[in-house]
């Protein structure tokens, strides 16, 4: 047993190692007031090009730090340069997005290069350990520690005492007053993104010889740990994500001795929503600050959406209602059904990102509660098939607005980060609650779809359900969009100031929209469960709740047809191309990319 | 003062403008005279925040001319135009609040690399704002209205520029300020620098003024030197009725 001076020691080495990737994220935000969700992938490619360099090149400890560092500044000024700085004059959502796809990719190439299989990063450092007080330190904790002060150090004395530091300082409290003194905002944002991706890339490298393993799961952790920390201390805050990245670490350490290792995350993101919902501004905020976003300009991009007559929209009802009937082979249905799952994912993301305009990044965690509703009700309690569904949808309508409603009254980036927090949350809970949730071993043995005790065991019947349920999902919507509920939210999506003064509820009209979303992703995760048979807590993950938002924005945010339309192409075309799954995610992430870029509104418009 | 007409150093020429489908500018000309004093007065929404964000390369027009010391501004940066010797008072100060005020005045010689000089501009600038003397290691978001408006002058100020231009520098003062700004300004012009100002409260702004054009909906309805217009009835009904919703 360990003492309470060696998790505390932890607690701090791992909060150094969060803080060299929350400075960065914090000197982002500060200047491009931007969430760059590509952090983590900076920190994936530090760590592999560490590995290059100890096991390959074989480089002494200082070179191989040198090295990770200038390599991940490179990508990082990259991604500034062709990833970001195009975007600079579109809506505010655009970059946000384009971080995602970067992130993506970046992930995706690092797997294809090096194989999904976790390599061991020998730490260059002897391995022994001093006895200081009650616990015990070793020369890797030291180096993580002094890298982590000197870091703090040196960007303190840039940020004081430089003209370059003067700009990013000036410009991250207000871009434009900076340029009418003679800053290029561009090179203060270069290098900004330099900074924070040396940052990143040697916080990879120390992580993967602290744990002496890496792999390209590092990625998400990372961004998600950078986020909570750097929200914790406060959006933009400097010295606050360093305070908030060292009390993350001992939360989480003190966490896992009392609860047990498979806490650690449960505690981060805990930590996260309490103080999103208490004090949005981060811990050390003053009262005077402005609520978080107050930025002006639409987040999402208006377009005129492309209508589509009713009679072509019958047509095509009709044309994917009978194909069963056609000689289509099993492999065209199958990938079918995917897509009509999808497409009941994506009309609930629609609803609340596009028509309502919280931009979710966690609807996979309303999957997942339909999906266990179901399975369980009818593996345990006999429940008909049918009815446990439906009972699926319920619950996610129910639980899922629970969750979000403490996030409410946030608004822009930080909606999607509470969202991605609650996701994660879910999926740890139903990974931790294993008296009900099976815990990791996960749900096997689900019966099959079937229908006033009917099994629907033959392709085209599990279409036909499927196909039904999501077109029935979508004239509801739609006709909900059409009433004065879809005015009223659109009104809350372009100014929620205005909307409130004219006497329209925020939390009721967000309730609702939930509720209904909430329904829809559920009955998708219900069916989903009955047709795979299998589940456990991560069927459901944050990479599905991207897709899901990568499928609406090909739509068009808030548009009923055009989420169908981007569920059948995003799963359908890689599908139809034979694409392997390994190449999908990466594709996924290029089209993001290039959506953002060229066509924001997507493919039929937003509404 | 005005004798003859001083060579231009700024010049709006047939300038028209756009945000999205709405037309903002309708072949505006403006010329700022070397060492002078220039004011352009108009209500709400008649364009003159516009103007500012045009000089300083903030927003693109869509056709026509801008040219400073000779040389066209179209399609330069703000950093480069600022490098070319014009300074700006932001509309409501926009001082770098967390920065304290002496950094806010150095951020002015941002463009300048003579540490000396800079140094010595930043004791002139005491003797020319005494109070902030006292002031110079205080956060800039700290000080009141009035004295923040003292800092953008001298954050101005610091890059020597041959001209300043200025979004409505007595909006939200004292009385007592306003009157202390305008007598700044004043000197600031005696020493060399000419002013550009953008203002609401014209009856004060035309006291200081050498020219003056007056905005109505993105069209100059008048211009003319600030003593004839100071008495033209034309001036009160053309924008007041704005200036006083305000």
């Amino acid at each position: 047993m360990s003492s309470w001076l060696d998790y505390t020691i932890n607690g701090l080495i791992v909060g150094n190692v969060y803080a060299l990737v929350a400075v960065g994220l914090a000197l982002i935000f500060g200047v491009s007031r931007l969430i760059n969700f590509a952090q983590g992938s900076i920190y994936l490619v530090g760590a592999y090009i560490g590995w290059v360099a100890v096991v390959q090149l074989h480089t002494p400890l200082p070179l191989t730090i040198i090295f990770v560092a200038a390599v991940a500044a490179l990508v990082g000024l990259i991604i500034e340069r062709f990833g970001l700085r195009p975007l600079q004059n579109s809506v505010r959502i655009a970059p946000l997005l384009a971080t995602i796809g970067i992130s993506f990719v970046l992930d995706q190439l690092v797997m294809l290069t090096f194989s999904p299989n976790p390599r061991a990063l020998p730490s260059q450092l002897p391995d022994v350990r001093f006895q200081v007080g009650g616990g015990t330190i070793g020369p890797l904790d030291l180096l993580i520690a002094g890298v982590g002060i000197s870091s703090a150090l040196l960007l303190f004395v840039f940020l004081r005492y430089t003209k370059l530091g003067w700009a990013v300082r000036a410009a991250s409290q207000d871009r434009d007053a900076a340029m009418q003194m003679g800053v290029d905002v561009n090179r203060v944002n270069q290098t900004v993104f330099g900074i924070a991706a040396a940052l990143g890339g040697v916080s990879g490298l120390l992580v993967g010889m602290y744990y002496n393993q890496i792999d390209t799961a590092m990625s998400l952790q990372a961004t998600l740990k950078g986020v909570v920390a750097e929200v914790v201390g406060g959006a933009g805050n400097v010295p606050g994500a360093v305070v908030g990245s060292l009390l993350l670490g001992l939360v989480e350490s003190y966490g896992v001795a009392v609860f047990g290792t498979s806490y650690r995350n449960l505690f981060a993101f805990l930590l996260l929503v309490v103080v999103l919902v208490l004090r949005p501004n981060g811990l050390f905020a003053s009262a005077r600050q402005a609520p978080p976003e107050p930025l002006t300009g639409t987040f999402i991009a208006p377009s005129r959406p492309v209508r589509i007559p009713r009679w072509g929209l019958a047509v095509a009802v009709a044309l994917f209602g009978i194909l069963p009937l056609l000689p289509v082979s099993f492999y065209v249905l199958q990938t079918l059904i995917n897509a009509w799952l999808l497409g009941m994912l994506a009309l609930s993301l629609t609803l609340v990102a596009g028509t309502i305009g919280q931009v979710s990044l966690g609807h996979a965690a309303l999957l997942a509660i339909g999906a266990y509703t179901s399975a369980l009700l009818s593996l345990t309690l006999s429940v008909p098939v049918g009815l446990a569904i439906i009972a699926g949808g319920l619950m996610s309508a129910a639980l899922g607005t629970l969750l979000i409603s403490p996030s409410f009254r946030l608004r822009g980036h930080y909606v999607s980060i509470a969202t991605l927090a609650i996701g994660e949350i879910v999926s740890l809970v139903i990974l931790n609650w294993e008296s009900v949730t099976r815990g990791p071993i996960g749900i096997s043995g689900i019966p099959p779809l079937s229908l006033f005790g009917y099994d629907l065991i033959s392709p085209a019947s599990v279409y036909w359900f499927a196909f039904a349920v999501m077109v029935v999902l979508a004239l509801l919507q739609a006709r909900l969009l059409g009433s004065h509920l879809g005015r009223s939210f659109r009104a809350i999506r372009d100014d929620d100031i205005a909307a409130r003064a004219y006497g329209i509820s925020l939390n009721r009209y967000k309730s609702l929209a939930f509720i209904f979303g909430g329904f829809a992703a559920g009955v998708s995760g219900g069916i989903a469960a009955h047709l795979y048979s299998y589940i456990n807590h991560e069927t459901f993950n944050t990479q599905q709740s991207i897709l899901a938002l990568t499928v609406v924005i090909l739509g068009g945010l808030g548009n009923v047809v055009g989420a169908i339309v981007g569920a059948v192409a995003l799963v359908g075309l890689p599908e139809i191309f034979r694409i392997a799954a390994e190449y999908r995610i990466l594709i996924y992430g290029i089209v993001l990319l290039l959506l953002v870029r060229f066509r924001p509104q997507g493919l039929l418009g937003t509404i | 003062m005005t004798t003859s007409a001083p060579e231009p150093l700024l010049a709006l020429s047939d300038v028209n403008t756009f945000y999205g489908q709405a037309q903002v500018h309708f072949d505006l000309s403006i010329t700022v005279g070397r060492g002078h004093i220039v004011c352009l007065l108009g209500g709400n929404a008649s364009g003159k925040s516009t103007t500012m964000k045009i000089i300083l390369g903030l927003v693109k027009p869509r056709s026509g001319e801008v040219t400073f010391d000779g040389a066209s501004l179209i399609g330069l940066t703000t950093p480069q135009i600022v490098r070319r010797g014009i300074a700006s008072v932001p509309e409501a100060r926009r001082l770098f609040a967390d920065m304290s005020v002496r950094e806010n005045i150095l951020m002015g010689a941002f463009v300048r690399n003579d540490r000396d000089a800079v140094a010595q501009d930043l004791d002139r600038m005491l003797t020319l704002f005494p109070k902030l003397g006292q002031r110079l290691s205080q956060r800039a978001g700290s000080l009141s209205g009035g004295e923040q408006q003292m800092v953008a002058m001298a954050r101005a100020l610091m890059s020597r520029p041959s001209l300043i231009v200025m979004d409505e520098p007595t909006m939200g003062l004292s009385p007592l300020y306003v009157d202390r700004v305008l007598e700044l300004i004043r000197t600031i012009n005696q020493e060399g620098v000419s002013v550009f100002m953008v203002e609401q409260n014209a009856s004060l702004a035309l006291e200081i003024a050498h020219e003056a054009y007056v905005l109505q909906t993105g069209k100059i309805v008048l211009s003319g030197p600030a003593r004839a217009l100071k008495d033209d009835p034309r001036v009160r009904d053309a924008y007041l009725g704005g200036a006083e919703a305000a």
